[in-house]
Order: structure tokens, then C-alpha cells, then sequence
């Protein structure tokens, strides 16, 4: 360590006192006041929650007609069971007819 | 420089998501440090408390632009530094108007100075207030603040090249200003 810094490090304990420190009422003021500044707004949000907050309804809204896909699928399923199992033939001067329901 | 603070961390992120709340652990664990800081620039304890205040508004009202994992003060400290300069330039500007406010500002000061501890500090802090202003920011930062060079450079903005610079400038003056106190020879 030069002179110089031996200096340095003695002034910056001598220049400790130097410090300012608020006491504790004049802290708790600075912090409600603070706190009454920021109570009504939000930060701004990141890149990500703006992105979020517009795919959410997209991919509700994807996941909504994927739901209403399947359900379809599923029923006109079931009808053309329904039909194919519910068919009916009939004979008409020999020839055979199937009918659905 | 990263945060190693991992409460911090959390707390930042939950800011980022809309959680006013979790600011109050930042406000609460920089807050003397910012108030010191504006302190030492504008040497008046009532502008310096305003300064912190307008700080952690800003702070707050650009987080989402906050890198994750970075550490919350330096970047809080650099939005106080550059407000207490901006309120020392527009005093400059304005001196007419400063000649009035100095001596309101110097019957504060006086109070503040009340708890300030022994003669010694006295000198050291007439001897930084001679120094030019970026030597004086980088001296009391470094002597006061007790920064390292890097968190300076990242308060004030200069490189660490710089810092070193005008606190090796501050050094030699403060030891020729000071030498009846510490003499020509430390050891």
C-alpha cells in the first residue's frame, strides 16, 4: 500500500462521521410518502407481461374452439353410429331398401 | 455485478409483476444510503429527502426496463446522483436566486452539521466541498459512501478509468488541503 493510499483509507475513517443519517421518523415520512406516490399506478409492465396479456385471450380463445372441435367431432360421431345402427330395410317387390332413422 | 441479495431479487421481480407491495423491502433497505447520498451532493437535508423520494418514484415507474439478476443500488443510486446534480447545475443557473436559497439552505445545513461528530469531519468535509464537482461526487462517494470504484463508475456513470482519475486528482488536494492535519508523512 503507497503513502497515498494509506491517506485515503485514514481520511475515509476520519470522514466516516461525515455520513448522514436520517433518523428513523424522517425515514418512515420519506417511505409513506413513497408508498402514497406509487399506491395508484403500476410499473411499467415488461416485455413479457405485454406479451402475456395479449396471447392470453388469444390462446383462450384457440383453446375454446379446439374444445368446440372435439365436442363436434365426438357427437356427429355418435349420430352417424346412431344412424347406421338404427337403419332399417325394407323389401319392395324383391329389391331391398335401407332406411335410416 | 450481480445480485446476490436473493430477497432482493424476489422482491424486484414481484415489483416487475405488478406488486407495489414488495417495493417497500428495496425502499426500506436503500433508503438511508439514497438520502446520504442526495445529502452530500445538494449539502441540504430537506432537498436531499425530496431527492430520495422523486428517485424510488422513478425507480419504481421504469422497473419493467430493471435487468433481472442485477443488483437493485447502484442503479437507484446513479437516478438519485444524477437528480441531486441536475438540482446543483439549475442552483448554478440561477445563482441570484441561489444567494437567497444558500443561506436557508446554510441555517439547515448547520443543524444537520449538529450531529456531524468532531472538528476532524468538519475539515475533511469544508476540504471535499473545495474539490471541482465530479472530484467532489467521486470523493464523497468513495470517502463517505464508502463505494468501490466499480460501484461508483456504475452511480455516476463515468468508466472505472475515469473514477480512478478524479480520485487520484482529489487525493493530492485533499492531502495538501488537509497536510496540517495529516501531515506531509503517514507513517
Amino acid at each position: 500500500m503507497t503513502d497515498d493510499d494509506k491517506f485515503f483509507e485514514r481520511l475515509r475513517v476520519d470522514a466516516r462521521p461525515l455520513r448522514y443519517q436520517p433518523d428513523e421518523v424522517t425515514l418512515a415520512r420519506i417511505r409513506a410518502r413513497i408508498r402514497d406516490r406509487i399506491g395508484g399506478g403500476s410499473p411499467q409492465p415488461t416485455v413479457a407481461l405485454l406479451l402475456a396479456r395479449w396471447f392470453r385471450p388469444l390462446a383462450a380463445t384457440l383453446a375454446a374452439i379446439s374444445l368446440a372441435a372435439v365436442i363436434g367431432v365426438a357427437t356427429f360421431g355418435s349420430d352417424e353410429l346412431t344412424v347406421r345402427e338404427s337403419a332399417v330395410e325394407i323389401t319392395a317387390a324383391g329389391d331391398v331398401y335401407s332406411v335410416g332413422n | 455485478m450481480s445480485n446476490d441479495d436473493p430477497l432482493e431479487a424476489h422482491a424486484i421481480a414481484r415489483v416487475q409483476q405488478g406488486d407495489a407491495s414488495a417495493y417497500d423491502y428495496l425502499v426500506s433497505k436503500y433508503l438511508p444510503r439514497v438520502v446520504s447520498i442526495a445529502r452530500g451532493v445538494v449539502r441540504n437535508a430537506h432537498d436531499a429527502e425530496d431527492l430520495a423520494q422523486e428517485a424510488f418514484v422513478k425507480a419504481y415507474e421504469s422497473i419493467g426496463r430493471f435487468r433481472a439478476g442485477e443488483p437493485f443500488g447502484p442503479w437507484i443510486y446513479r437516478i438519485v446522483t444524477n437528480a441531486a446534480l441536475d438540482v446543483v447545475k439549475h442552483r448554478t443557473k440561477f445563482r441570484q436566486e441561489e444567494l437567497v436559497d444558500n443561506a436557508a439552505a446554510a441555517r439547515r445545513d448547520d443543524s444537520d452539521l449538529g450531529a456531524l461528530r468532531g472538528e476532524l469531519a468538519r475539515r475533511i468535509d469544508a476540504a471535499i466541498d473545495e474539490l471541482p464537482e465530479m472530484q467532489r461526487l467521486v470523493a464523497r462517494l468513495h470517502l463517505v459512501e464508502e463505494l468501490d470504484h466499480q460501484e461508483i463508475a456504475a452511480a455516476t456513470g463515468l468508466s472505472d478509468g475515469t473514477v480512478r482519475s478524479h480520485l487520484s486528482l482529489a487525493r493530492r488536494k485533499l492531502r495538501e488541503r488537509l497536510a496540517d492535519l495529516y501531515g506531509d508523512n503517514d507513517d
